[in-house]
């Protein structure tokens, strides 16, 4: 109870300090690392929903963040849709993409589906570049107009300062991440840890894998749709480069770092890597080689990540007091 | 004089396996409150039998009920939740969820808690937990495990992992259990450890079919043995008999040596 406890000191403290920053710096740069944390915990964050707890390696979730961020994109500026309603769209679309691609590969197998996903978000290139008529092709859609909140109360929040952002992606990402915290802590969440630790197991326990493993897709791919949609007004440009395996290949160091299946180590990989893009800057050519070196090192020294070795810890203790007793 | 229903009633099973036939019209009850072995020499067919009426399997032909509720072709998570549990050859456990996780995930779906509401955490899906805590702690204690109720399962040794299953098994209160090999590879304490477990379950009325090679073991425990050989049911009966059947002895020793024992024997 104590542990529980100072833990939701340590949440509430953080919180409040990420609430503060903007009041006492305007710097543009502390900003958008606080934009980049808060998106890519939310990816990160749905990626180990998916692959952390469930045990399905995905890449299609940077195909739902950019369905997400083309779809509230167009909804906006063609339509004049709100930003709200049209990243919840996006979200939902990105959901509904989840729920057929998951449906019609994972009934072969689960490396069916991590193939099947791959292609998706490859695919999902080519068809932002390709159907121009749609997306406008490799310009993509420039000059997305700044969006206008009606908040509860009567006032309009205009969103255009980098500290509007930051609030706006900021208030998601706590959002996000507490419909995660539901999942993962509730039965749910129990139910997808038995898929991934022994799927026969379950199955002979009256649990059926494909509902949770829809469910765990469904849900990743909303909420990577959503930010994705937000994210894009925060660019002010929609292009295909959303779909770029940057996005990917961050995501999976951040949810392997932070170890798979560990809620709080995954977010706490996703605040201190976010940083990783801006400090690699200086060496834009190098930066994807170094990804790749990090990666490397990680698999090698924490094979399962922070919450992994965590985990380890807590066997170990167990298996220390009782000697062999067989 | 009105016959009753067996509990699990098998009807004319059959699994090729690209010719290679491993189950052939394979038909056998199973009475509610018996402990019934189905043994045979390797490759008999004992395994495929149970992975076909689990629904792990696809089978060729035939149908099987549980009482009224026919499960053919059903998939392994329906055949479960209508009350026919099973463990596994290869023990199977969460090694990373704590003994008590073990048991209390294997129940969750039989209750009536929804998504939502196991999401809203509210006064139903706790009842519901509360329960299915502590009958996850008087299996343990059934089984001999309740001090490690709160350890990782990654801990226990082989024959512990065996008892974990078999509590799982009987975490959601089926009508048919099937053990898959309960004691192969387990050291002569722990089997009859794991003995007097089955027998303290059949007490309290809990249906039994156990697929096991070491024959003491079925024999000292079942009311009623099903011999298996090449995929077809070759004996059945009660153990004193089973034991000196002849086509059972061929099966297990040969035929010249089965023939020698019986002349020696006459």
């Amino acid at each position: 109870m104590s542990a529980g406890g100072a833990r939701a000191l340590v949440v509430l403290a953080a919180l409040a300090v990420l609430f503060a920053i903007p009041q006492f710096t305007s710097h543009e740069y502390v900003l958008a690392l606080g934009v980049s944390f808060a998106m890519f915990s939310v990816l990160s964050g749905g990626l180990n929903l998916v692959y952390g707890y469930t045990g399905l390696l995905s890449f299609a979730q940077v195909g739902f963040f950019g369905i997400g961020g083309y779809a509230a994109a167009l909804l906006v500026t063609e339509l004049g849709w709100s930003l709200l309603t049209g990243a919840a769209a996006g979200g939902l679309l990105a959901a509904a993409v989840g729920l057929v691609i998951g449906y019609s590969s994972l009934r072969l197998s689960r490396h069916a589906f991590a193939i099947v996903s791959l292609s998706f978000a490859l695919l999902c290139l080519i068809v932002a570049r390709d159907w121009v008529s749609l997306t406008r092709g490799a310009m993509g859609i420039p000059g997305l107009p700044a969006p206008v909140l009606d908040l509860p109360g009567g006032t309009r929040w205009r969103i255009a300062q980098p500290a509007d952002f930051y609030y706006l992606l900021f208030g998601f990402a706590v959002f996000a991440h507490a419909v995660i915290y539901l999942v993962v802590t509730s039965r749910l969440g129990r139910a997808m840890r038995a898929i991934k630790l022994n799927e026969p197991l379950a199955q002979s326990q009256g649990i059926n894998p494909l509902a949770y493993k829809l469910l765990a897709i469904a849900l990743s791919a909303l909420l990577a749709g959503i930010v994705g949609g937000l994210f894009v007004f925060y660019l002010t440009i929609v292009d295909p480069s959303i779909f770029d395996f940057y996005y990917t290949e961050t995501m999976l160091i951040m949810v392997i770092i932070g170890g798979p299946g560990s809620f709080w180590g995954v977010l706490l990989a996703s605040a201190v890597l976010a940083a990783l893009p801006d400090l690699l800057r200086f060496t834009t050519d190098l930066r994807m080689v170094l990804y790749g070196a990090v990666l490397i090192a990680a698999m090698l020294l924490f094979p399962s990540g922070v919450g992994g070795w965590l985990q380890q810890r807590r066997i170990a203790r167990w298996r220390r007091p009782q000697p062999a007793s067989q | 004089m009105t016959a009753t229903r067996p509990l699990l009633e098998v009807r004319g099973l059959s699994k090729h396996y690209f010719g290679l036939t491993a189950v052939d019209d394979l038909s056998f009850e199973v009475d509610a409150g018996a402990v019934v072995g189905l043994i045979g020499p390797n490759g008999s067919g004992k395994s495929t039998t149970i992975d076909c009426i689990s629904g792990f399997q696809p089978s060729d032909a035939g149908t099987w009920r549980l009482e009224d509720l026919d499960l053919t072709g059903q998939p392994p998570h329906r055949i479960a939740r209508a009350g026919l549990t099973r463990t596994f050859q290869t023990v199977r456990a969460y090694d990373d969820m704590t003994l008590l996780e073990n048991l209390c995930v294997a129940v969750q779906e039989s209750d009536t808690v929804g998504w939502l509401q196991a999401l809203g955490r509210g006064p139903r899906l706790r009842r519901a937990e509360a329960a299915a805590e502590a009958r996850g702690r008087d299996l343990l204690a059934t089984v001999g495990l309740a001090e490690y109720a709160e350890a990782p399962a990654a801990i226990l040794s082989y024959g512990q992992r065996k008892l974990l299953a078999i509590a799982a098994s009987m975490m959601a209160r089926p009508r048919l259990v099937v053990l898959d090999e309960p004691v192969a590879g387990v050291n002569p304490t722990m089997i009859r450890h794991i003995e007097q477990v089955i027998h303290k379950l059949n007490a309290e009325g809990v249906t039994l079919l156990i697929v096991e090679h070491n024959v003491d073991f079925i024999m000292s425990l079942c009311s009623r043995v099903i011999v298996l050989d090449a995929g077809r049911k070759i004996a059945e009966g009660p153990p004193g008999l089973i034991r000196s059947d002849a086509r059972v002895l061929a099966a297990y020793l040969g035929k010249a040596r089965a023939a020698e024992l019986e002349s020696g024997h006459g």
